[in-house]
């Protein structure tokens, strides 16, 4: 009994230090509008509030190709990744709340890849990994303890260095593709789940309601796309009014499947994401529904921003 | 499930333990058996029918050798010593026909899963020589976990009882349990039966100190992983991925570093393995004696994954320079070239065998052969010059026992061991020999601060390795003190106990190298 109170007491003073510890590392800003755990668990509440215009949510796909930085040096747009591993569209629909009640942003491009997904899919263990992300306020922001020293003073938070990535992950390996031609012409469609459909559906009415552009886009992968899954999503979001922007027909685009995957055309590595932000901010240039930031004093932690994730590249 | 998954040590096990404490007795090993055959399910899925085949084996060899052998005491009653020599030879000569049977049987599946791509490789080389073009297919195989593990035991435990150190067990779920228990089923300690059998099916309730303690040694096995080794594969990873582009002083840096992330994943892993197995009162053995402290590459090798190296002793050093081709060939010598030549030629021989499938069962890879030829070498060659290096140490008033010479002998041996690993890691040998190469030649040291800065480390990360490796070291000291530190700190007031847990605890949590922009470093030895 005296053994099973000591241990009790060990946990409760563990989680007291826990959420002491968390409250130092996180952006304090956030944390006093969204609380530790909403703040640990979205990454986009690290940013100062309605700084970003366009949030681009998804999977894997998404952090692997789009790197809002270059985007940022090129084109001066704010753009960030909210996007996880594997990501459900329910978990999509969360993340889109959550972008458009921090940052009010003009556009929200969802990727068509996580219309495919199906929950039903997912490993037992998926909720479980969900659940503990979500309430381990250290997993996204443990190291900013290397920030923290530096101001430990300061009572504002100082943006520059909470997410200099913006979302992306910078990943340098390279493994060729022997597959070509995967986006053959077809008449086939590929059928969404209901259960996404229901989810689409649900986020295309609350950008509406909140007067924000959705568009779909598909970002290039040998291994995931194919002119099937193409003509589903087409046919389905034309339905809703959403546009749709496949970059895997992109022939600007370029990329070069032996040098620009990491893993045998499934994944974008570093230098196609070079390109493919390239692209998409081209893209948002020609929607006109966001302007370059750049000379803006507003936005200078972006410019030094950019020169650590500069300095951050090997 | 990796033994670093937090689902693993702080879901997974304490439900366990739960689960242990509550079952009667008589059905713990039985528990412990689902929970190893569920633990090895989720790394190698269907491919678990594999280990349970070996089990199957080893248990019917060893039934079958048993009763070979009880035929024979029957048989021996009453006869005459001609008689019994000749019964004796038949039932020896049926007894190493069932173990040479199974030790094939299970050295098979070995050969299949982790040499079948090398060979096939090597073949069709040889082919290519004769015009030959592919000339056999490559078959890549998913081998099931641990592998390289479970065989060893697998063939200790035959041979075990072919020698008659151990009685064959009766109950095959207890030969299941030894060959998938899951501390040691992924990267070792690999265990003895005879060393085992007692606790592992004892069943005894889990004690609050056993569990303690088993947290204790496995926070410091998370904190050697995710603080240290998890961190440096960062720098290691540039090295030997873009090697060409740094200086001979950077690349060497790398050597070092890789060495001691392998010892922190490595060690890191037995301490969580061992702290697993400590909870349930089964005391596993040290795979790791702070090696190095070693004073020659013979002496780290008894230091360092040191239940393989008994292994090796026990199994091919022994029974080679032990049998009769050897012994013939060392007779002859010791006639004409005297004992000391004699013995070194013995032991050579051994030696080759044992750092031949040393090296093998590191990889199937050239460079895994030379890693094991060139500790052959040396100690071979510190076998050969000792005598001359004490007469000269003897003649030069060298004191070999003072510190200056201790530590001189121990960075030598460290020197000779990142060397070692840096083929060891490198891509190919052809990769090892040129990074070696430039560590000789290219001793451009006034690139190495901007070099050590762009290796994806800023400075606080060294910080936080320098602080780390000290404590790391101040333990290793003290447990080569032979100080035993956990029940020395369980002594100390609660207050002083619990903040060293709790900055421990903190440690990890805040300064593992874990999450957004870091790649653990994957179970280096789990692939062996």
């Amino acid at each position: 009994m005296k053994n099973a109170l000591k241990s009790i007491l060990f946990m409760g003073i563990f989680f007291l230090l826990l959420i002491g510890t968390s409250y130092w590392l996180l952006p304090q800003e956030a944390v006093y509008h969204y609380g530790i755990i909403k703040t640990a668990h979205y990454d986009i509440l690290g940013e100062e509030k309605d700084t970003i215009d366009v949030v681009v949510v998804g999977d894997s796909l998404i952090y692997s190709a789009v790197s809002p930085m270059e985007i940022w040096h090129e084109y001066g747009f704010t753009v960030f990744d909210s996007a996880t591993q594997g990501q459900l569209i329910r978990d999509s629909f969360k993340h889109v709340q959550v972008a458009v009640e921090s940052q009010h942003p003009k556009m929200i491009l969802l990727e068509a890849n996580v219309l495919y997904r199906d929950a039903k899919n997912k490993p037992w263990s998926y909720d479980y990994e969900e659940w503990f992300k979500m309430y381990n306020p250290y997993q996204g922001y443990h190291n900013n303890w290397k920030r923290r020293l530096l101001t430990m003073f300061q009572n504002e938070d100082d943006f520059t260095n909470i997410n200099v990535f913006k979302g992306f992950k910078y990943i340098t390996d390279s493994e060729p593709t022997t597959k070509t031609n995967y986006m053959k012409k077809s008449k086939k469609k590929k059928k969404i789940p209901e259960e996404n459909q229901r989810y689409f559906q649900q986020i295309v009415k609350y950008c509406k309601d909140n007067n924000v552009k959705l568009v779909v886009i598909s970002t290039p992968s040998m291994k995931v796309w194919n002119y099937a899954k193409h003509n589903g999503i087409e046919k389905f979001v034309s339905s809703y009014g959403i546009d749709y922007v496949d970059f895997n027909l992109d022939d600007t685009i370029d990329i070069d499947w032996n040098t620009e995957t990491r893993d045998q055309g499934d994944h974008l590595n570093y230098k196609g994401a070079i390109k493919f932000s390239h692209a998409l901010g081209a893209y948002l240039k020609k929607t006109d529904l966001v302007v370059d930031h750049r000379s803006d004093s507003a936005y200078q932690s972006w410019n030094e921003g950019y020169r650590i994730y500069q300095k951050s590249l090997k | 499930m990796s033994y670093f998954n937090v689902l693993y040590a702080f879901v997974a096990l304490p439900i366990l333990v739960a689960l242990y404490n509550i079952v009667p007795k008589k059905i713990r090993p039985i528990l412990l058996l689902l929970a190893s055959y569920a633990f090895f399910f989720s790394y190698s899925k269907f491919l678990i029918v594999f280990v349970m085949l070996s089990s199957l084996s080893i248990y019917l060899a060893g039934r079958k050798m048993s009763s070979l052998e009880s035929k024979k005491k029957e048989k021996l009653e009453g006869l005459e010593k001609e008689e019994k020599k000749a019964v004796k030879e038949t039932y020896q000569k049926n007894k190493r026909n069932v173990l040479v049977f199974t030790i094939i049987f299970n050295a098979f599946f070995l050969f299949i899963f982790k040499y079948l791509g090398f060979f096939v490789k090597n073949t069709n080389h040889l082919v290519s020589f004769f015009g030959g073009n592919n000339f056999l297919p490559i078959i890549k195989l998913a081998a099931p976990i641990g592998i390289s593990f479970y065989t060893l035991q697998a063939i200790s435990y035959l041979v075990d009882i072919y020698r008659e150190k151990i009685e064959a067990e009766k109950k095959l779920l207890k030969v299941m349990l030894y060959l998938s228990f899951f501390p040691t089923v992924v990267e070792g300690p690999i265990t003895r039966y005879g060393d085992i059998k007692d606790t592992i099916y004892e069943g005894t309730r889990v004690t609050y100190q056993n569990f303690c303690f088993g947290y204790q040694r496995i926070l410091f096995g998370f904190f050697k992983k995710m603080v240290i080794a998890d961190r440096l594969n960062i720098f290691v990873k540039i090295i030997f991925t873009d090697y060409m582009s740094y200086s001979g002083p950077a690349i060497f840096l790398g050597a070092i570093f890789y060495t001691i992330l392998l010892y922190m994943e490595f060690s890191g892993t037995m301490d969580v393995v061992i702290g697993s197995a400590e909870m349930f009162g089964i005391t596993l053995p040290e795979n790791f004696r702070q090696p190095f402290f070693s004073k020659n590459i013979s002496e780290f090798w008894s230091r360092w994954h040191i239940s393989l190296g008994q292994w090796f002793k026990d199994y091919i050093f022994y029974p080679v320079s032990l049998s009769k081709p050897v012994k013939k060939l060392t007779t002859g010598i010791k006639k004409t070239f005297g004992n000391r030549v004699s013995s070194l030629t013995m032991g050579g021989i051994a030696l080759f065998a044992v750092w031949s499938l040393n090296g093998l069962w590191h990889g199937a890879g050239y460079q895994y052969l030379f890693f094991g030829y060139y500790h052959f070498t040396l100690i071979l060659l510190g076998n050969i010059f000792e005598p001359w290096i004490v007469a000269f140490c003897t003649k030069a008033h060298i004191n070999r026992k003072s510190i200056p010479y201790r530590i001189f002998q121990t960075v030598k041996t460290c020197i000779l061991v990142f060397i070692g690993e840096l083929f060891f890691r490198a891509d190919g040998l052809r990769a090892g020999f040129s990074m070696m190469k430039r560590i000789l030649t290219d001793f451009q040291f006034h690139h190495i601060g901007r070099e050590i800065a762009s290796l994806g480390l800023d400075i606080k990360d060294y910080i936080v390795l320098a602080i780390a490796l000290l404590f790391v070291l101040g333990i290793s000291i003290l447990r080569e003190r032979r100080i035993p530190i956990r029940e020395k700190i369980s002594k100390k007031p609660l207050v002083l106990r619990w903040t060293l847990y709790y900055v421990l605890i903190f440690a990890i949590l805040i300064f593992g190298a874990y999450g957004k922009g870091y790649v653990p470093v994957a179970p280096i030895y789990a692939d062996f």
